[in-house]
């Protein structure tokens, strides 16, 4: 009977403890799923921070952007209109009073003509600086064929330019966030890489839409972020962010600037 | 002493639960592959003991073992599964889950010495019985502790959400 007993308080124990086994395994597996959620909370809210971070300085860029175009536009109105429309006041002013010669009003009104053309032709070319018209009407193909001939008729380098890819079948805004990039990326490469020739590639690279761009300009070292943060670069970030692409820069001192965009 | 054998009626909560319960997890999942996942479980889970009870129909009268550990065994998979996916989102039956998970580790090996207890003496053979009413009490505190959080409390806070203020 007593080992009988013995034995039974053996089994009992043996049980109790088989459960508090069971038991704290499921605690600990509890407590690893809280800690893992804090973390992964944690690093949730710091990437979340990151992106706010991100988003702050691209409406940055933006603004001053913004506030830099603005400013160019003023300066060109007041430069290339304002001072010709004031010529032309004046000029008809000259014309109310009397005892004008025949030829002196053939002159005015000749100046006065010629100056209205002028600022025609000023008013047209900065309207075509702030949105090409071809852009709207011919597409970006079109867009970005005249943009490469424009440069090249200013003999300073040569663009070559090919493409592959059929742009109708994308919005109208991506177009143009695409042609503001292509026009950021070549005015770089000559304001600051010194470029004489440029490459643009447009094609299909394992499905999905490729853009290669490439110069043999001085090139920057890519490792410093000095070069990465300029207004510019954030700039065309931006437009790749809406066009929901990725962009590779690759880039070395004296060795020219290669840009890969897909979208 | 010689009572009428009741222990049949332990198979209807052992599978009843299981069923409930894959029910109820399925419901929690949100992607395809593991309400798939919870419907194979369910199906897989029923079947084998189906088979087991045509194989050996005795079992019937006693504690099934097996089917206390698959039951459990795969009550505690599914609430791992919940909990896994609740780690980057909103807890959405939180501590019920835990709950379960404490209760069904602990229960488990309480019922699996079941057959035994019937032939230990008196002075031992109710504490595996008093433990898992402990356990059950502790279960339905967790279960408690959800309602509170997810429906009591939740409905005063959408009451004061809503209420105007002064």
């Amino acid at each position: 009977m007593k080992i009988n007993q013995l034995y039974e308080r053996e089994i009992i124990t043996i049980i109790l403890y088989t459960s508090l086994f069971f038991i704290i395994i499921a605690i600990g597996l509890i407590v690893f799923f809280y800690f893992s959620r804090k973390k992964i909370i944690q690093k949730e809210l710091e990437k979340k921070d990151l992106e706010i971070k991100h988003q702050r300085q691209q409406l940055r860029a933006i603004l001053i952007t913004q506030e830099a175009e603005r400013k160019r536009i003023a300066q060109d109105l007041h430069d290339d209109i304002s001072s010709k429309l004031n010529i032309v006041s004046l000029n008809s002013h000259l014309l109310t009073r009397s005892g004008l010669s025949i030829t002196d009003i053939s002159e005015v009104t000749t100046n006065i003509i010629d100056m209205t053309n002028k600022a025609l032709q000023s008013t047209r070319r900065i309207a075509h600086d702030l949105l090409p018209p071809v852009l709207d009407k011919f597409g970006l193909h079109a867009g970005i064929q005249e943009l490469c001939s424009e440069f090249n008729n200013s003999r300073s380098v040569v663009v070559t330019y090919k493409n592959n890819i059929d742009f109708n079948e994308m919005g109208k805004d991506k177009c143009l966030h695409l042609f503001r990039i292509i026009q950021e990326l070549i005015n770089n490469s000559i304001r600051h890489g010194k470029a004489s020739s440029i490459s643009l590639l447009f094609d299909y690279i394992e499905g999905t839409k490729t853009c290669k761009y490439s110069d043999d300009g001085i090139g920057f070292d890519t490792n410093n972020s000095k070069n990465l943060n300029g207004l510019g670069l954030k700039n065309i970030q931006s437009r790749v962010d809406f066009l929901e692409g990725t962009l590779a820069i690759h880039s070395k001192v004296g060795g020219g600037v290669n840009v890969i965009l897909h979208f | 002493m010689l009572y009428e054998n009741n222990l049949f009626i332990s198979h209807f909560y052992f599978i009843g639960q299981f069923i409930l319960l894959s029910a109820f997890f399925k419901s929690l999942y949100k992607t395809k592959t593991q309400k798939t996942i919870a419907n194979w479980i369910l199906i897989i889970g029923v079947s084998v003991l189906a088979v087991q009870y045509v194989i050996d129909p005795n079992v019937f009268f006693r504690f099934n073992l097996f089917e206390i550990f698959i039951t459990s065994f795969l009550i505690i998979i599914m609430a791992a599964i919940h909990l896994y996916n609740l780690l980057s989102e909103e807890k959405v039956f939180y501590y019920c889950t835990i709950g379960i998970l404490l209760y069904l580790s602990g229960s488990t090996i309480l019922f699996f010495v079941g057959n035994l207890t019937a032939i230990l003496s008196e002075e031992y053979q109710f504490l595996p019985w008093t433990l898992n009413a402990v356990l059950v009490v502790i279960y339905h505190l967790f279960i408690l502790f959800e309602w509170r959080q997810s429906f009591y409390l939740k409905k005063i806070r959408i009451n004061n959400e809503n209420k105007p203020t002064l």
